[in-house]
């Protein structure tokens, strides 16, 4: 299965995004011989260095624009439910420009994948402090440290009832891919967080090849999903949590696909001269 | 004025049923075959303040309310006060006694009747219909069947109510009006249903909006309507995420309309972009309030046009249109969605407080509908942005073994990303013959209405070309009214022959945002007659403000 394209990589070399990039080949390589076809598989990303991974890979989807990705694919899967829809997002993304929509397709169980690569700072414009970033980081907005504490995603999706909530770390791929080929399967809001350092300007990795850590099985409630949510001397990452709750499109419109079922022109002339004549 | 329009006019405070009494009005005369049309005057409010509702029909055809009525049912002293005024030569005016206190009025004690069927605030609306059903003659019995048909609820209480208010009211008033039947029965739409209805029988799958009025009961009757039109209707989490999922649906092959007024547009116009680069197909209806900013949420104003054919940033095509009638939006909603999807692009179908939520008789036909057909890939390599002679690039939906890419960033013609001079110039040249195409396109529709001919010629658009004829209706004032429907691309090739004279404009702004308009793309100099007070035209006010200003040529 090729996966790749022509465009030219322009990724920094060590950048966290390759690890991720390699992870989703083999998740979408796994899912594949699992039953889910790469043609249902559609993706979408937001803007800055992550969402380069849209032209990376021999996938169909829509390019979106920051911080709307996660209303975009809400879209796609809402049209044709029989898609599997997943959207990569920087942190500027999902936690800055977009954070309303991350919220509220967790709270409506919307059945999407959404994959954060969560490096902690504004690469593509070149260094400025993101929702995530530690209070004090320095950079190019913020040359005396940044004066706001970070955003705990994690806890913030398993309150807002995120059913499926998974951390990864782009230098451990196999556990990425995996927590991915989940979160896909999943059928509910999937939000995969994953740990990413930006050689340029945040670079992580000695942090996180020190505090990561491989969870040796899934918390089995709440509570305990939000205790490793909320450690931070251990950065635990696999799946966090894992529940069931009806998702969004089958409240809506139970078996109906909008697309595969629309009606005839035929049958709206009936039913709209129908109600006319009430 | 027309001697064969009778119009009716109920006022009250919100929470009294105004509305409704309006609405039953509005039936009543519909199912005596006569055209009607209903405009009801409201605050944004839940309770209290002061609303009316007015109704005015006429045997076979009208286009707008007239302000003064043939009877003035008042449920308190402001709007007695208010409405005094607006009674016609030997006109009725009723008012509840309770709250009025003026001995040369026909007064009925309308509260205290009202409150032997508790809550009494409620009942007062039946009573306002029993007024008009004895002022034109409906004997209890009659009375009586409209009541159970229109107030299902509590209907016992409302019957009763009603018979009493009918026994109250003086005999040498009963009988004051014979209403003729008219010539057909004709359906009453508001213009935000006939919006819904065509976009529906043109092939809508899903309506996304957020609430906003005037635009909000687009989203209401949709909803719940949706299974038995089979559509989905969705309200997310604000107006960007619904131009977003509109996106999103879209690339999955939907027939995507979204809806707001003038905040939430204005919210939305970062998407509106992305449809315009990812050539994407979604439908805005933008309904506007009385601006700027949150305005005056519950009346009217023409003043967001300049707005809708510049929304997003970027050269692209867009096709914006505002129908002139509740009949016209019906057609023309079916319309912007084929074209939309035609051309790959967003639209704007343009409203207004006045359009979107006056009720009107109409015809319509959903088999005379446009249905959207858009040019589909059918075999070989798959390139999304194919560069064809007509910059119309077919479409392929998801699932498919051929690699679908949409994208935001300027991109080849397989929907990669790009910078390079070549493609980027390429691109822009297939997004502009597309316009070109449009514009072609566009020729073979009717894109301009005209009524009458010769001399002198009156320019109107949208909402005010209902008020406009219904002027010329009410008046001896004999012209010719041109109503351009399509305001991008603009008409120009029909209005050649207008070119280097000078017209009248009608508008509801306090700019002249049209009349700029005519000059700048037709070269058409205009007297403009603006009203910008948020109340629509009345014919006969607009009348006279017509015969002045054609006095001085």
């Amino acid at each position: 299965m090729e996966l790749g394209t022509y465009a030219e990589n322009t990724w920094c070399k060590g950048c966290g995004n390759f690890g991720i990039l390699t992870a989703v080949k083999r998740a979408v390589k796994i899912l594949a011989e699992r039953g889910i076809p790469k043609e249902y598989l559609v993706i979408s990303a937001g803007i800055g260095c992550h969402a380069k991974i849209f032209d990376y890979l021999n996938m169909s989807g829509l390019y979106s624009i920051h911080g709307r990705s996660m209303a975009t694919i809400q879209g796609m899967k809402v049209a044709n439910p029989d898609l599997k829809v997943i959207t990569f997002a920087g942190d500027g993304d999902a936690y800055g420009e977009g954070i309303a929509h991350v919220i509220f397709a967790a709270k409506r169980n919307a059945d999407i994948t959404v994959v954060v690569h969560n490096n902690g700072v504004y690469g593509l414009t070149t260094g400025q402090y993101t929702p995530t970033s530690e209070k004090g980081f320095k950079g190019r907005s913020t040359p005396r440290g940044s004066i706001e504490e970070p955003l705990n995603p994690l806890t913030l999706l398993l309150e807002a009832g995120a059913t499926f909530l998974g951390r990864a770390y782009s230098g451990k791929i196999d556990n990425m891919a995996h927590t991915m080929v989940r979160a896909v399967e999943h059928e509910g809001f999937s939000f995969i967080d994953v740990l990413q350092p930006c050689v340029s300007y945040n670079n992580t990795y000695n942090l996180y090849n020190e505090l990561t850590e491989e969870l040796d099985e899934t918390p089995r409630t709440l509570k305990e999903a939000l205790e490793i949510a909320r450690t931070k001397d251990r950065l635990y990452i696999g799946t966090i949590y894992e529940t069931e709750k009806p998702v969004f499109h089958k409240e809506l419109y139970g078996d109906w696909n909008p697309v595969v079922d629309s009606l005839s022109r035929e049958e709206r002339i009936k039913r709209i001269n129908n109600l006319l004549k009430k | 004025m027309k001697k064969d329009v009778f119009t009716y006019l109920v006022a009250g405070k919100a929470g009294e049923g105004v509305k409704k009494a309006g609405s039953v009005a509005a039936h009543l005369f519909a199912d005596m075959k006569r055209a009607v049309f209903e405009m009801d005057d409201y605050q944004s409010l839940i309770k209290g303040g002061h609303n009316f509702s007015v109704v005015s029909t006429a045997p076979a055809e009208i286009s707008n309310h007239y302000m003064e009525a043939d009877l003035v049912v008042a449920h308190d002293a402001r709007s007695y006060t208010i409405h005094r005024e607006h009674i016609k030569e030997h006109g009725l005016l009723i008012v509840n006694s309770d709250e009025v206190e003026n001995t040369e009025v026909i007064g009925i004690p309308m509260t205290t009747e009202a409150k032997k069927y508790p809550p009494a605030d409620l009942r007062l609306g039946v009573g306002s219909v029993a007024v008009l059903a004895a002022a034109i003659g409906f004997d209890e019995r009659t009375l009586e069947q409209l009541i159970r048909k229109e107030y299902p609820k509590d209907v016992e209480k409302n019957v009763e109510y009603a018979k009493t208010i009918h026994a109250l009211i003086p005999s040498e008033v009963k009988g004051t009006f014979t209403i003729n039947l008219g010539d057909r029965k004709r359906p009453l739409l508001t213009g935000n249903e006939a919006a819904a209805l065509g976009a529906v029988a043109a092939g809508l799958d899903i309506y996304i909006a957020y609430p906003m009025t005037p635009s909000s009961s687009i989203l209401h009757f949709l909803a719940a309507l949706d299974r038995d039109l089979g559509i989905v209707t969705i309200h997310p989490e604000n107006e960007i995420a619904v131009a977003n999922m509109a996106i999103g649906a879209a690339f999955a092959g939907a027939k995507t309309m979204v809806g707001s007024s003038g905040g939430g547009m204005a919210l939305m116009e970062e998407a509106f972009s992305l449809a315009g680069m990812t050539e994407t197909p979604v439908l805005f209806v933008l309904s506007s309030r009385s601006g700027p900013s949150t305005g005056v949420p519950t009346y009217t104003e023409q003043a967001d046009l300049r707005f809708a054919l510049n929304q997003g940033h970027g050269d692209f095509l867009r096709i914006v249109a505002a129908p002139g009638s509740i009949e016209e939006t019906f057609y023309c909603t079916a319309e912007l969605l084929k074209l939309v999807w035609r051309f790959q692009t967003p639209g704007v179908l343009l409203l207004d407080k006045h359009i979107s939520e006056s009720s009107m008789t109409v015809d319509v036909q959903p088999e005379k509908c446009a249905w959207v057909s858009p040019v589909l890939h059918t075999s070989g390599e798959y390139k999304r942005y194919s560069n064809t002679d007509e910059g119309v690039s077919p479409l392929l939906f998801p699932p498919s073994k051929e690699l679908i890419k949409w994208n935001s960033y300027e991109h080849d013609e397989l929907g990669i990303t790009t910078d390079k001079a070549d493609n980027i110039a390429q691109m822009h040249d297939k997004r502009r013959r597309k316009s070109d195409a449009a514009r072609e396109y566009l020729k073979k529709l009717q894109t301009v209405n005209t009524y009458g001919d010769g001399d002198p010629v009156i320019f109107t658009y949208g909402s005010s070309t209902m008020g406009v004829l219904e002027a010329l209706r009410a008046s001896s004032i004999k012209a010719r009214v041109v109503q351009p429907i399509y305001l991008e691309p603009f008409p120009v090739w029909e209005l050649t022959q207008y070119q280097g004279t000078t017209v009248i404009a009608v508008e509801q702004n306090s700019t002249g945002q049209f009349a700029a308009l005519l000059k700048e793309k037709a070269g058409i100099e205009s007297r403009c007659i603006r009203k910008y007070d948020g109340r629509p035209f009345d014919p006969e006010d607009l009348a006279a403000v017509l015969e002045e200003v054609l006095s001085w040529s």
